[in-house]
């Protein structure tokens, strides 16, 4: 069990992105910025200006209050133009400050709108490679973290940076308007101020980052065991997870109380340096006073320019570090918006506009970027307008891939794949993929209406195919069955629907198309096997003289097809109609003697999960 | 309670919208404060002695200015007679006192007093700090643990209700806006001792003057918390904007296969560009906002200081003060100024965290648990895992009845088969073995030994489940099947894992069992994620095992290794599986097909196809078409495909409602 005040090291382990630590060398990523903020250069120069002058006001305030003071100190009554003055300058300072920060935070805001704005542009044209290098959970913190560091950083830190350069800049010149000797004395700590400002505040940056992580520890701790509660109850492991629960919570107050004591020793060293310089204007400067060199005036105001000197240099460091960490922001963000799309649509197609759905692989190879190995090698192949074909296979054997190539999920090697005798290159992405309706293995509904799921590709759609989609998916019953039919939301703020609803209004969406080709990637999975066959008898009639594809684990859904093509390790093993294949006796074969054979005895079950195993593992090898 | 006429059992259902209510502003709530100081109870001696030390920054921190001021201006550099007058709170004696003891010069000792006030501040203020912070981090720890222990503990039925991110609300956002109250709040109260002190030493040097200066606080007070209620109702609608931006990214990016098959692009884009556009403008909105907020408050302190210059120096010419007097105001117009401006501005946090400190209260005691024994019967260490349903009923709810009269026996070592439609009540039979809910009417014993008085912890050790929706913590996989609990060594999980047929695709894993699994294991495909469940089981090797099978088919190679490993795990066991699978169903003993909560057929296999019943269709159905892999999903067994049988079906159904459980006492029992 962990004590408060001990930092062990996380007792809840989970995956966390690592992120090179944000260093000075990043600080050049934040020039990819100039760009987008040179659009709104006339209102940078006009607010960098503004902010000048506001300083220059700020500091006209202690000469007001010095001339005030000595007036006073020689009895004399009239001290109404130095207040009249300190009120006139810091109304209008404050005018000034108003406009110029507005102008440099729009600044800001309006870079950081057009950045995530062409982020979301450019992400919408990257394909699988992009998303397994970045994932989506990576894509996701880029934009929402990311954009709003540089904007926060870059927002008010600048601002508040060039504040702090012209307040420093500025006080510096009144204080050797007015003693040049005692401006020299009183800077003499600041530089071990500046030292320790910098380092120290540096040295913060990473207990708050602990804090933050040991944070997150806590919410997807609680999270994922809320979500699992069901499983934790029933292995009665609830006194465990209390007992890390409690690790991980007082690891987080320790980290809070970690960052809270650095903070409190910082506020503690700053005085201890800072003094000095108050010292020197009290002892020096009251000496100077003494000896009729300067006026109390003066000593005063001596103070306030002090603190408007070495007040921001304490900062400074602070403002080094998060610039440092929005440099890195930057840069994560650029890696994306550099991120070239790797399917470029065809600009000048001359392709036919309507399909007929003639498809043909000729030595059609795909490796994915980075893999050891083909995934799919030397395939040729033609599928007559029309035709009904199956793909089987284990999982990874490269059927998926073959039909993600008919949308260009995939990029084939030019001359491999074609269409209409056309190259699949040579049509633009947008007509392509409205006229090959691919169904996705993976069921994925919008938290949308029903209705606005279905019509996905465009809602304009009239309400006969709508209804003609949901009917061949024998989605009708389930429709009705929901509080609001079509209108019903689906997904986290509606309803949730089964696997096998879902798979079909996926399925319903893609038929809505009626596309030339349809291909289906496995999309049954939890359609039970009646159900399914219903779908595809009525497909089959429905669609006749188009082009379907479709890829199934079993046997009853794939002998419906006019060919089956059964791959295996990136090439096609066996092909021909359910009859061929069955005399064939190869794995077709094999594989339907397994999926139908319910009532046979388990030694003869062994046996095949025996030979299957073998085959797994040569594949692994 | 047994009479047959009550059919309608359960309990009458709870109100959880509480759990759903808003975050609104109240009114001050004095007992919840007294209720969150309890907890601080424990850290009293530190506070105390925070609370003591924050007294002594506060006065030597306000001593400062009146070293500067009225010592070193009045006395030293400016004599001035009036200085006699005016009280300088022992400062003068002690700089004189300094100097006639070390003979240094009086501006020199002045000097030295000055820092000495300076850094006993600085140190004072460190110490109380560091105190503070300690005792507030540890009490809302001890606060979010007892939190955690009460949710944790909750019985199924809260969860059904109340959604885990409600409850992860109260654990996280709720307990930081404590700590925020706590530590900040407290902190400000540390504020206000110097306004305090201030005040009264502006006071004691120039009640006129000082009037003039408090005239100012009312204006900051009203200004602050004018600008914060405004400004926090921009932030909301930024953090509103913002999380519509994300969601709609985050959906777009999930689905982003769909977005580019179905060519909505653009659409898309401008759709999210309208997002994007809300947001900019709430931003500017508030950005607007905050900058004349922040230039107000950056220029009342000179203002103030026009004022006591131009008011104070009358007094000055008029020898009714002294100037350095109307510098030590100056001085500390600032010291009055800041502390409230923070109220202000913490205003609402204190409204926010009060809301926070009910709900977190609120759940503490919220009173709903299962039934547990009081006085427990420690089951044996070794059991023969005999399991006997009579006449269990249950609702979810009053007027929700589940299972009626439910009654089956399984003897130690075999194995039943649960079989029937969604919705029969198979899910909610497994549930009630679990202790996840306490049933209204009836007995289950186990070995003889009615459950109700065994400790429910004690019988989940006894009886390994494996739920549907079978949880994949994010962690290892060796994580994933000790499920950090100690009694389980690293070899008796890589054991079971081989057992199950797991360890192939488990070495086959970057890191093998070291291999970091995301949440809900989506780096797994569906049966390993069944295999390693089964895994979890296994190690624990329970007398008992209760499975929900997965419904979604697999391909036939996972297939196939799964029922291996089901064979394995059911071995030698009584078990009890809610079979969706001929093969799975073939494994065991005997079936109870349930159908609307009610058992309508028992019996060995050939039992109940001899009976003609709704095995025996269900069992026909599958080899209608003998080429398709068996699965008896629940989507397929619907309630229309019973209609076929029903016809054939009837008079059984009449006698059911006469002799309920009838199966139940066919001769097998005997």
């Amino acid at each position: 069990m962990a004590q408060f005040g001990q930092y062990t090291a996380p007792v809840y382990r989970r995956q966390r992105i690592v992120r090179a630590r944000p260093s000075l060398k990043h600080l050049a990523h934040l020039k990819r910025l100039l760009p987008y903020a040179f659009t709104y250069r006339s209102w940078i120069i006009l607010g960098i200006t503004g902010i000048l002058a506001s300083r220059l006001c700020e500091a006209q305030v202690p000469m007001f209050m010095r001339s005030a003071i000595d007036s006073l100190a020689l009895g004399d009554p009239d001290i109404l133009l130095p207040v009249m003055g300190i009120l006139g300058v810091v109304l209008v300072r404050s005018v000034i400050s108003i406009f110029s920060s507005r102008l440099l935070r729009r600044v800001a805001i309006a870079t950081s709108y057009d950045i995530r704005k062409r982020y979301f542009s450019h992400v919408q044209t990257m394909g699988s490679a992009f998303f397994n290098q970045f994932g989506t959970g990576d894509v996701m913190a880029r934009s929402s973290g990311d954009i709003a560091m540089v904007r926060s950083v870059v927002a008010y830190g600048w601002v508040q940076v060039l504040t702090f350069a012209f307040s420093i800049l500025v006080g510096l010149c009144y204080m050797l308007f007015l003693s040049p000797k005692l401006t020299l004395l009183v800077l003499i700590p600041t530089p071990l101020v500046a030292y320790l400002g910098i380092t120290m505040s540096r040295r913060l940056f990473p207990l708050v980052r602990e804090q933050r992580q040991a944070m997150d520890d806590v919410t997807s701790f609680t999270s994922e065991n809320l979500n699992g509660i069901r499983t934790v109850q029933a292995m009665a492991q609830e006194k465990q997870e209390i007992e890390r629960f409690e690790d991980i919570s007082t690891r987080y107050a320790s980290l809070i109380y970690r960052t809270a004591k650095y903070r409190a020793k910082m506020n503690l060293v700053m005085p201890f340096v800072t003094i000095s310089s108050t010292l020197i204007i009290l002892g020096y400067g009251g000496q100077q006073v003494l000896t009729g060199q300067i006026g109390v005036g003066t000593f005063v105001a001596f103070f306030a320019y002090m603190h408007m000197v070495t007040g921001p240099i304490g900062s400074l460091g602070g403002w080094l570090s998060s610039f440092t960490s929005a440099a890195a922001a930057t840069q994560r963000l650029f890696e994306v918006l550099d991120y070239q799309p790797e399917i470029q649509s065809n600009p000048v197609a001359h392709a036919p506009t309507k399909m007929i759905g003639e498809i043909a692989f000729k030595h059609f190879t795909y490796r994915y970027p980075g893999a050891g190995e083909d995934v799919v090698s030397d395939i040729s192949l033609s599928i007559a307008a029309g035709e009904v074909v199956a793909f089987l296979g284990r999982i990874g054997c490269g059927k998926s891939t073959v039909l993600k190539s008919l949308v260009r999920f995939n990029d084939p090697q030019p001359g491999t794949l074609f269409i209409d005798n056309v190259d699949i290159r040579g049509y633009p992405l947008e007509q392509l993929r409205s006229q090959i309706a691919l169904i996705p293995q993976d069921p994925f509904l919008f938290s949308l209406s029903i209705r606005d799921n279905l019509t996905y590709d465009n809602p304009e759609r009239d309400q006969p195919p709508i209804d003609t989609a949901a009917q061949l998916a024998e989605l009708v019953e389930a429709i009705e069955e929901f509080p609001d039919g079509m209108g019903t939301i689906v997904g986290e703020r509606g309803i949730t629907l089964s696997g096998g609803q879902k798979q079909r209004a996926t399925l319903a969406r893609g038929l809505i198309r009626d596309a030339a080709v349809l291909a289906m990637d496995d999309c049954f999975s939890s359609v039970d096997t009646r159900t399914e066959e219903r779908i595809l008898r009525r497909l089959k009639s429905i669609r006749k003289g188009r082009t379907t594809l479709l890829i199934s684990h079993r046997v009853s859904t794939a002998r419906h097809a006019d060919r089956i093509f059964v791959m295996d390790r990136g090439r096609i093993v066996e092909s021909g109609n359910h009859a061929e294949l069955m005399a064939h006796n190869g794995y077709y074969a094999n594989l339907e003697a397994v999926q139908s054979n319910q009532d046979q005895d388990r030694k003869r079950k062994a046996a095949l999960l025996r030979d299957l195993d073998i085959e797994v593992e040569v594949v692994s090898g | 309670m047994n009479d047959p006429a009550i059919k309608e059992s359960g309990k009458p259902q709870r109100d959880y919208s509480a759990f759903d209510a808003q975050l609104t502003h109240q009114a001050l709530n004095v007992s919840m404060f007294m209720r969150l100081f309890g907890w601080l109870k424990p850290y009293k001696f530190t506070l105390t002695i925070a609370i003591i030390l924050t007294l002594a920054a506060a006065a030597v921190g306000v001593l400062q200015p009146v070293v500067t001021g009225r010592v070193v201006i009045d006395t030293i550099l400016l004599p001035d007679p009036k200085s006699e007058e005016l009280p300088d709170f022992g400062m003068g004696e002690l700089v004189y006192g300094v100097s006639s003891l070390t003979g240094a010069s009086p501006l020199l000792s002045a000097v030295f007093v000055y820092a000495f006030l300076v850094l006993s501040t600085a140190l004072a203020r460190y110490a109380h700090r560091l105190l503070l912070s300690r005792s507030t981090l540890q009490a809302l720890r001890d606060l979010r643990s007892e939190l955690f222990r009460k949710l944790e503990t909750k019985p199924m039925s809260f969860y059904d209700h109340v959604s885990v991110g409600r409850v992860m609300t109260r654990l996280t956002n709720d307990v930081e806006a404590l700590i925020e109250l706590l530590t900040g709040v407290l902190v400000l109260a540390g504020e206000f001792v110097p306004f305090f002190l201030a005040l009264y030493l502006m006071w004691a040097i120039s009640p006129a003057l000082t009037g003039i200066t408090i005239l100012f606080l009312p204006v900051v007070a009203v200004a602050t918390s004018y600008f914060r209620r405004v400004l926090g109702d921009t932030y909301r609608n930024v953090r509103n904007a913002v999380s519509n931006i994300n969601q709609y990214m985050q959906e777009n990016l999930i689905g982003m296969e769909v977005v580019q098959l179905s060519g909505r692009e653009d659409l898309n884009a401008e759709q999210f560009g309208e997002r994007n556009l809300a947001h900019r403008d709430y931003q500017i909105h508030a950005m607007n906002l905050e900058t004349v907020y922040n230039a107000f408050n950056n220029s009342l302190i000179g203002l103030a200081t026009a004022l006591i210059i131009w008011y104070g120096g009358g007094q000055v010419i008029q020898d009714e003060i002294s100037l350095g007097s109307v510098v030590v105001f100056t001085q500390l117009i600032g010291m009055m100024i800041g502390p409230v401006q923070a109220v202000g501005a913490q205003f609402n946090t204190l409204f926010r965290a009060m809301a926070s400190g009910e709900r977190i209260f609120q759940a503490i005691d919220w009173d709903e648990s299962t039934k547990e024994p009081a006085d427990p019967i420690p089951l044996p260490d070794s059991i023969h895992g005999e399991l006997e349903f009579r006449d269990v009923s249950f609702g979810y709810y009053m007027g929700n009845e589940v299972l009626h009269d439910v009654s089956f026996k399984v003897k130690a070592g075999e194995k039943l088969a649960i079989v029937g439609p969604t919705g029969s009540g198979k899910s909610t039979l497994i549930k009630l073995l679990a202790r996840f809910y306490d049933f209204d009417d009836g007995n289950v014993f186990l070995d003889d030994v009615d459950v109700n008085h065994v400790a429910s912890a004690d019988l989940r050790q006894r009886i390994g489940i494996v739920l549907q929706d079978f949880h994949i913590f994010s962690g290892t996989v060796m994580d994933n099947i000790t499920l950090n609990n100690p009694l389980i060594t690293e070899e008796t999980a890589r054991e079971a894992a081989r057992m199950v047929n797991a360890d192939r695709f488990i070495r086959e894993l970057p890191e093998g069992f070291e291999t970091y699994l995301s949440e809900r294991g989506q780096n797994l495909s569906q049966g390993q994620r069944q295999l390693l469940a089964f895994a979890r089981v296994l190690a624990v090797d329970p007398e008992i095992l209760v499975l929900d099978e997965a419904t979604a088919s697999i391909d036939t190679a996972t297939e196939l290794v799964i029922q291996e490993a089901l064979h394995r795990i059911m071995q030698g066991r009584t078990s009890i599986v809610i079979a969706h699978r001929l093969q799975t169903i073939q494994e065991c003993d005997t079936i109870l097909v349930l159908h609307h909560g009610k058992v309508r057929e028992y019996g060995t296999h050939d039992e109940l196809i001899a009976l003609q019943g709704i095995y025996y269709t269900l069992h026909e159905l599958q080899f209608q078409d003998s080429r398709i892999a068996a699965e008896l999903s629940g989507e397929m067994l619907d309630d229309k495909v019973l209609a076929e049988v029903a016809a054939s079906d009837e008079d059984d159904e009449l006698q059911d409602e006469e002799e309920p459980g009838i199966d139940t006492d066919s001769d097998q029992f005997q």
